[in-house]
C-alpha cells in the first residue's frame, strides 16, 4: 500500500505494451491498492494504470464517481486486470489530458458506449458496460496498457473537417 | 534566448517545408510553436523561433533570399522579451460550427459578438466548401469562455445571427478532463 510518483513521458515505459497478468496474486493485488492509492492522492485524478507507476502488466483502476462529468453515471471504483473492449459504439469528444503528460491537452474522439470485460480484485470475471465520461476514462487508461498516449490519438479540426469534403 | 514570428506564404508546391527548415537549423534557429497549413492553393507557414544569439532582424543576414527567390513571402517579426510564453487561459472550451450558403460577413458577425463579450477566440478556420454554383462557407472557431459565461449564453447571442444571416450555428462546450 503506497502512494507511487507518477512516470513522465519520455519515460520509456509509457510507450510499452504490458503483459497480461497470468497469476492474480497478492503481487497483483499489492499493485491494485497502489494504484488507488496513487489516483486518491492525486486528488483530481480520475483513473491511473499500472505503466503509468511504472509496472508493466495490464491492470488499471478508474473512479469517475467524484468527478462533476462521471457523478450520475458511473460504477463507482473499479479495479481491472486484463481489461478487454469487447463492444464499442457511438462517439464522443473531449480535451483530454494526462497525468504522465503535464501541461498539454488534446481532442480526442472516443467511443460514447463500451463494454469491457475483466477481471476484478477478487479474480472473478465480470463484463460491464460503461458510458460517456466512465467509457473515456477506461478507454484512456486502456490505452496505456498498450503503450499508446492521448498524443496518439489527437484530431485536428483542420484535417478533420480537410478529409470529409473528399 | 531571443524570439521571432515568422509567417512565409507562397503558391503551394512539395518542397516549402523543407526549404525552409532546413534553412533554420543551418542558422541554428530552435522552432517552438508553429501552424502550417494550405488554404486555397497557398501554403501557409507560422512559426514562433527562438535563437540563443540573434536579437534583431539583421541577424538573419540574407538567409531567407533563396526563398524570396522562390517566390515565397517571408515576414519576420521580432518579439519583445515573453512574447513567445502562452498565458494559461481559465475557463471552459467552447466550439462554435457555422455554415450556410456563402454571403458577406459571417466572419465578423460571429467575432463581432465573441469580443463585446470579452470572449477569447483561440482557434479559427474557415473553409469554402459546396459547388461553384452553391458555394457553402463553413466555419470553426473554439474560444474560452470567462468566468460566468455558459454555452447557453453564446448560443442566446447567435440567435440574432442565425435569423440575420440564415447559417446553422452550434455551440458545444468540449469538457476538459485529466485523466
Amino acid at each position: 500500500m503506497a502512494v507511487r510518483s507518477i512516470r513522465l513521458y519520455p519515460d520509456p515505459i509509457l510507450k510499452q505494451v504490458a503483459e497480461a497478468v497470468r497469476v492474480l496474486d497478492e503481487t497483483v493485488v499489492a499493485v491494485i491498492q497502489d494504484l488507488v492509492d496513487t489516483m486518491v492522492d492525486s486528488g483530481h485524478s480520475v483513473g491511473v494504470a499500472a505503466p503509468q507507476i511504472g509496472i508493466l502488466q495490464r491492470v488499471l483502476v478508474v473512479d469517475v464517481s467524484k468527478s462533476k462529468l462521471g457523478k450520475d453515471n458511473n460504477h463507482g471504483l473499479l479495479e481491472m486486470v486484463n481489461p478487454e473492449i469487447i463492444e464499442k459504439s457511438g462517439s464522443r469528444l473531449m480535451r483530454e489530458g494526462c497525468m504522465s503528460v503535464p501541461d498539454y491537452t488534446g481532442n480526442v474522439m472516443r467511443a460514447e458506449h463500451i463494454v469491457v470485460e475483466f477481471t476484478n480484485r477478487a479474480g472473478q470475471l465480470r463484463v460491464i458496460e460503461a458510458n460517456g465520461f466512465e467509457a473515456v476514462a477506461i478507454q484512456h487508461e486502456l490505452d496505456h496498457l498498450d503503450g499508446r498516449l492521448f498524443l496518439d490519438r489527437v484530431s485536428s479540426l483542420k484535417t478533420d473537417l480537410y478529409r470529409r469534403k473528399k | 534566448m531571443n524570439h521571432f514570428a515568422l509567417t512565409i506564404v507562397g503558391r503551394d508546391r512539395p518542397g516549402i517545408v523543407s526549404q525552409v527548415t532546413g534553412i533554420l537549423f543551418d542558422l541554428g534557429c530552435n522552432i517552438a510553436d508553429s501552424s502550417c497549413s494550405i488554404l486555397g492553393g497557398q501554403f501557409a507557414m507560422i512559426l514562433i523561433l527562438g535563437h540563443p544569439e540573434f536579437n534583431h532582424r539583421e541577424s538573419f543576414g540574407d538567409a531567407f533570399k533563396p526563398l524570396e527567390e522562390a517566390d515565397l513571402t517571408v515576414a519576420l517579426r521580432v518579439l519583445k522579451p515573453g512574447g513567445e510564453i502562452h498565458q494559461a487561459l481559465e475557463g471552459e472550451i467552447c466550439m462554435v460550427s457555422v455554415y450556410g450558403a456563402d454571403k458577406p460577413g459571417i466572419v465578423y458577425r460571429v467575432a463581432k459578438v465573441m469580443g463585446e463579450n470579452q470572449v477569447n477566440i483561440t482557434d479559427l478556420n474557415t473553409k469554402l466548401v459546396g459547388s461553384a454554383e452553391r458555394p457553402v462557407y463553413v466555419m470553426i472557431l473554439e474560444a474560452v469562455l470567462p468566468a460566468g459565461i455558459s454555452e447557453q449564453d453564446v448560443n442566446a447571442w447567435m440567435d440574432p445571427l442565425r435569423e440575420q444571416l440564415q447559417v446553422d450555428i452550434s455551440v458545444r462546450i468540449i469538457p476538459t478532463v485529466e485523466l
